[in-house]
């Protein structure tokens, strides 16, 4: 008998794209950038294993992580989308919170959007610094809690946390404001020299605030 | 050649058979009757004409196998045969030489209808279903049985017309309907091109030649004359009569011709499309997950897993002919619409006719779209919504089906993959011919 399938002998498939496929290898190939970028960010910043927070070595990793992400494209998707990868030990071999939190905040700093909405609610990660420097016009909404310096050197953006922060919220910010919807640590507000702080939770403890006020429950606390 | 049977086509529709289109192909117009039926000519197949009386069904299907065949009208009428329960082999096939018999001699005289390669039969279902077998055999095989002598056709087509159900009429039993290649209906061409048709009842005369039509008739009964000497005869008076068609601006297509136009609707291959929707549409129509095949004798279980495919709404299984038929029809198209292959286009255009006659369909798929709006008769208007969900369903997995059966063709020459996997029938139709079931 005559093979049935005889006709198709030469046929080869096309290969098929559709659109989805498009979207998830572009997706994935910004996402490799922003790994990328950030693996360069840990191999300058942290050498020694250990990366502390000191006045300088917030303000040169910050300006290594804008290095290291200038010209590149991308949205505030991918920005969640690195949220999870934070969480994913296999691409991101080094989560270090602090750098993790500055990268964010310069990627948030230079995206086009004016508006980022972060969801960090059940994910195991408690990133610190986030907010750094956000710029006038800009407005940051994070769901769930951050670590410490959160929002610090505010520089005229909107932050606002839909849960709780650490110690050293607001620290040195300049302008603009931070809204935390639950509770705060200590030294909130230190050296803070413009802008607004509101806690609708409570304030563990208030900072040496130059200028600038801090609310309580709506109380104003500072000064 | 192509301009020829086009030329039969617009003439027809022109002088004679006058009609509302009720099909599109690549953007044209044409009448589904007249268009099989001119196929059915070309491709020698056997055509079902269903409709209420008085619509044309066997005055299309005379002036197609007149123009075609040039064959006077009135000879055509004479080898016609008429359904009615008292029809015998004797008036349908041929009967004993009386003359000769007395003298002790076994010869056949054959009817009208055997010899002529014209066959039309009206109201095929006024004869008794062992009637319509006598026929349909001969048809069938080309080959007339009569006493101890045997005839054949080297050219034939039939057409068969049937009226709606009525009292007199029997049934045509599913084995029998089978046979047909395709079924047409010939519509009510509404109120306007009626009232016209009224205007042209004498136009038959164009197709009528009272000499020629004395002289067949003269030779059809000869039953002196050898076949070859007859058939030669025959052949001449043909070619006088296409000189008159000549002058009605007909032309007429020699024996030589007909057969160059089959043959190269012979060579017409179907495409990859054509063939693998083919394919989809048959695993549809013949798969049973259960029971190996769909057997009209085998209730579908409810809650099958292939609910949403046509084996679920049908009672039978499609037969073999139904291929045979697609694939001739599709192919006798492609080629009088020029194209150089057959592709999805013709096999769409042509299933429905091919498979309205064959399928039973179940009753909760009949009460769905019975009421719907719609031009066609139900069973064609349900082959149509058949067809038309198959290759809905072909379209969104076309590349898949067709990697399928190039997987299942390495295979089956020994490389060690595993066949393609899919929902649709065709893929487990696949693993089955690969033995994987």
């Amino acid at each position: 008998m005559k093979n049935p399938f005889f006709e198709f002998k030469d046929f080869r498939p096309k290969k098929r794209e559709i659109p989805l496929d498009k979207i998830i290898a572009s997706k994935e190939k910004v996402m490799d950038a922003l790994i990328k970028a950030y693996d360069r960010l840990v191999e300058q910043e942290a050498k020694e294993l250990v990366w502390l927070v000191s006045y300088h070595s917030v303000i040169r990793a910050y300006a290594n992580a804008e290095k290291s992400i200038k010209d590149m494209q991308y949205g505030v998707e991918d920005i969640e989308e690195f949220l999870f990868e934070i969480e994913n030990p296999s691409r991101l071999p080094y989560p270090i919170m602090g750098l993790c939190g500055l990268y964010i905040s310069a990627l948030c700093n230079h995206i086009k959007e004016k508006e980022i909405v972060l969801d960090l609610q059940n994910k195991n990660i408690n990133l610190h610094l986030l907010g750094y420097r956000l710029p006038k016009g800009k407005r940051l909404i994070v769901y769930g809690d951050l670590g410490d310096f959160t929002g610090i050197g505010l520089n005229g953006g909107e932050l606002l946390v839909e849960g709780n922060a650490g110690n050293w919220t607001g620290a040195g910010m300049r302008m603009g404001k931070i809204v935390v919807k639950k509770n705060v640590g200590r030294r909130t507000g230190e050296d803070m020299v413009g802008g607004e702080i509101y806690v609708e939770g409570k304030i563990l403890g208030v900072g040496n605030v130059r200028y600038g006020r801090i609310y309580e429950k709506g109380g104003i606390v500072s000064p | 050649m192509r301009k020829s049977l086009k030329n039969i086509y617009d003439f027809i529709s022109d002088h004679l058979y006058f009609y509302r289109p009720d099909l599109e192909i690549n953007g044209e117009k044409y009448n589904s009757t007249l268009l099989f039926s001119l196929l059915t000519t070309v491709v020698q197949g056997k055509q079902l004409i269903v409709g209420e009386p008085g619509l044309g069904k066997t005055t299309s299907a005379e002036y197609i196998c007149s123009v075609f065949y040039q064959i006077p009208l009135g000879t055509i009428w004479l080898s016609e045969v008429a359904g009615h329960p008292e029809q015998t082999e004797e008036k349908i096939v041929g009967r004993p030489n009386l003359g000769l018999l007395n003298k002790g001699i076994e010869s056949v005289v054959w009817s009208n209808f055997v010899q002529l390669p014209v066959k039309i039969v009206d109201e095929i279902n006024r004869l008794p279903e062992t009637k319509q077998s006598i026929i349909l055999d001969g048809v069938d095989r080309g080959n007339w049985q009569y006493l101890n002598e045997m005839f054949t056709n080297d050219e034939y087509c039939l057409f068969a017309t049937a009226n709606y159900q009525d009292l007199g009429t029997f049934t045509i039993i599913p084995p029998m309907l089978d046979r047909f290649d395709v079924m047409v209906e010939s519509k009510h061409p509404g109120a306007n091109i009626s009232y016209l048709i009224a205007s042209f009842y004498k136009k038959d005369e164009l197709l009528r030649h009272e000499k020629y039509e004395r002289e067949l008739n003269k030779l059809l009964n000869d039953s002196k004359l050898s076949y070859e000497v007859k058939m030669e005869r025959i052949e001449k008076v043909y070619a006088n009569f296409s000189k008159h068609l000549e002058k009605m601006g007909l032309q007429p297509i020699s024996k030589q011709k007909r057969k160059a136009i089959r043959n190269k609707i012979e060579d017409m291959e179907l495409d990859l499309d054509a063939n693998a929707f083919l394919r989809t549409l048959i695993s549809e129509l013949s798969f049973c997950y259960k029971y190996g095949q769909k057997r009209a004798n085998e209730k579908c279980e409810e809650g099958c897993h292939f609910t949403g495919y046509l084996c679920h709404s049908i009672k039978n299984c499609i037969s073999n002919r139904f291929p045979i038929s697609v694939k001739l029809y599709a192919k006798a198209l492609a080629w009088f619409l020029g194209d150089k292959q057959v592709n999805v286009e013709h096999i769409k255009t042509v299933a429905p006719y091919a498979l309205s006659h064959r399928l039973q369909w179940r009753e909760e798929f009949i009460a769905i779209y019975e009421k719907e709006t719609r031009v066609d008769p139900l069973p064609i208007y349900l082959a149509k919504v058949a067809v038309d969900k198959v290759l809905e369903r072909y379209g969104e997995q076309r590349e898949s089906i067709k990697e399928a059966l190039a997987v299942a063709y390495d295979i089956s020459q020994g490389r060690q993959i595993a066949p393609l996997e899919g929902d649709h029938p065709i893929y487990w139709e696949i693993k089955r011919d690969l033995g994987g079931l």
